[in-house]
């Protein structure tokens, strides 16, 4: 059991990540704390990807001018969660906008105020 | 050995963190935590052998997200409490305790992190060559460039990155008719 | 531009010797390290992404110490403008040109073909003369936008909405 965490400890933080995310995304009422809810889940994901492209005792994607590579950590993962950290950050600015202007309508932030200010409209 | 022992370091830092900003019920205090769990996930990302992740993950995870979640509730309100920690929602416990469970019992079946006989090396036994070893060998002879991650980026993939700039532009459009504002400053 | 009485920008800025110091310091450092990570990510680690949002950070980190307001009027709004759509044309013209020259979308040896330049001058066009700039004006985009907040100015004020808005966008001249 240690042994198995140990040699899989990425993972293992990955799935209680997404948990703890997942957990404030439907525990948490403040929007803005939903929203890094959304956050954490999503670098728990970029957390696999990265331990997915690994390999032990290898070097950074650097490969040399000459002579053949040694062991290097796979480069795809890497561009694919480099990208999506950006857009992750883009779509995270969204979210908060519609919070701002979810607050300059109804004046709070909290969710079950929210569903009770427009179940009196 | 030192290596693992500073990354297993920085899981527990992590997940700590993670925790902290689940429970924290002063929103100012979560945010402050999760920019301190995305410092501890960039340094986990270099000892991973990502440092073009990590320098990201710290420029813009630990950077700019921070700067906007503290924007947006010094713009809106910062709910004041005198409990420092929320409520444990028990219901919502059980439902993500068993999502967890779910998640872990594939734990075993997983390659163990950083083992050269993970599926993205190729299958066992077969002579295939995988997209991470054709980018690793032929990086250099086929762009120029010797960071593979941006060779891969701008090079092999350079169509996906077209998408994912376009889409930042978009947000950054979005962002603004949101607000409803006509100037970009 | 004039603020309401009721508004000021200012309640997120307080004047501290020690953070307009450091930033003094530290600001052309982060600078120079942004451009030096988006011109030379072919070869080290880093690259038009991170050096990009490095140049849009040291922005945010002078609107910190100097003011948003004072900032916000010496980045000009066509100056953001210009590094985002910019950014997206040259790259959509990066892409038609190989096009033109018989290759397919983003085929950077059709350039190499044709006129003899490296492969490798072609990604620099895109990492830099793309990427960075967009990421670089994103970044500061997002950030004066989420800073001026939304402006009820047709909607019902009451008090606590009145308070969450920012300096008004009607009538301000730029």
């Amino acid at each position: 059991m240690i042994e198995l965490l140990a040699s899989r400890y990425a993972y293992a933080l990955m799935f209680v990540l997404m948990g703890v995310g997942m957990y404030m995304m439907i525990a948490n009422q403040n929007l803005v704390k939903k929203l890094i809810g959304v956050n954490l889940f999503q670098t728990a994901i970029f957390l696999f990807f990265v331990a997915v492209a690994y390999v032990e005792g290898g070097s950074a994607p650097i490969v040399p001018t000459e002579g053949a590579p040694g062991a290097m950590a796979s480069p795809l993962p890497h561009v694919i969660v480099l990208t999506a950290i950006v857009v992750g950050i883009a779509l995270t600015a969204v979210g908060l906008a519609l919070i701002v202007r979810i607050h300059s309508e109804y004046g709070t932030l909290r969710e079950d105020t929210l569903r009770e200010v427009r179940a009196d409209e | 050995m030192i290596e693992t022992a500073v990354a297993y370091t920085l899981a527990i830092f992590i997940l700590l963190a993670a925790v902290a900003t689940a429970l924290f019920r002063d929103v100012l205090s979560a945010i402050v935590v999760f920019g301190a769990y995305s410092l501890g996930m960039a340094i986990l990302y270099t000892f991973l052998l990502a440092p073009d992740v990590a320098m990201t993950e710290a420029a813009i995870g630990a950077g700019v997200t921070t700067i906007l979640l503290l924007l947006t509730i010094a713009r809106t309100t910062r709910p004041s409490t005198d409990r420092l920690f929320e409520r444990i929602n028990v219901p919502a416990v059980i439902v993500v305790g068993a999502f967890v469970l779910v998640l872990g019992t594939l734990l075993p079946d997983m390659y163990a992190v950083g083992t050269e006989s993970a599926p993205i090396w190729g299958e066992q036994g077969v002579l295939t060559e995988t997209p991470s070893l054709y980018y690793i060998e032929n990086t250099f002879s086929d762009t120029g460039a010797q960071n593979a991650v941006s060779a891969v980026l701008a090079s092999y993939r350079g169509f996906d990155t077209f998408g994912e700039a376009v889409v930042v532009f978009a947000a950054a459009i979005a962002v603004l008719l949101v607000l409803k504002r006509e100037v970009f400053t | 531009m004039s603020q309401p009485d009721s508004y000021t920008n200012s309640d997120t800025y307080s004047e501290s010797q020690v953070i307009l110091t450091s930033v003094r310091i530290i600001a052309p450092f982060t600078l120079t390290y942004g451009m030096f990570l988006s011109l030379h990510g072919a070869d080290t680690p880093g690259g038009s992404f991170q050096g990009g949002a490095i140049i849009g950070v040291t922005v945010l980190m002078l609107a910190f110490a100097f003011g948003i307001d004072p900032t916000r009027k010496w980045v000009k709004s066509s100056f953001i403008a210009g590094l985002i759509t910019g950014g997206v044309t040259i790259f959509i013209a990066t892409g038609l040109f190989t096009m033109a020259l018989g290759g397919n979308f983003l085929e950077y040896d059709a350039i190499a073909d044709t006129f003899g330049i490296a492969h490798y001058w072609g990604m620099e066009a895109i990492e830099v003369g793309g990427v960075a700039l967009i990421v670089a004006g994103a970044v500061m985009t997002l950030f004066f936008a989420t800073a001026a907040g939304f402006t009820p100015e047709r909607h019902g004020n009451d008090t606590d909405s009145a308070r969450s808005g920012s300096g008004p966008e009607v009538g301000r001249d730029d």
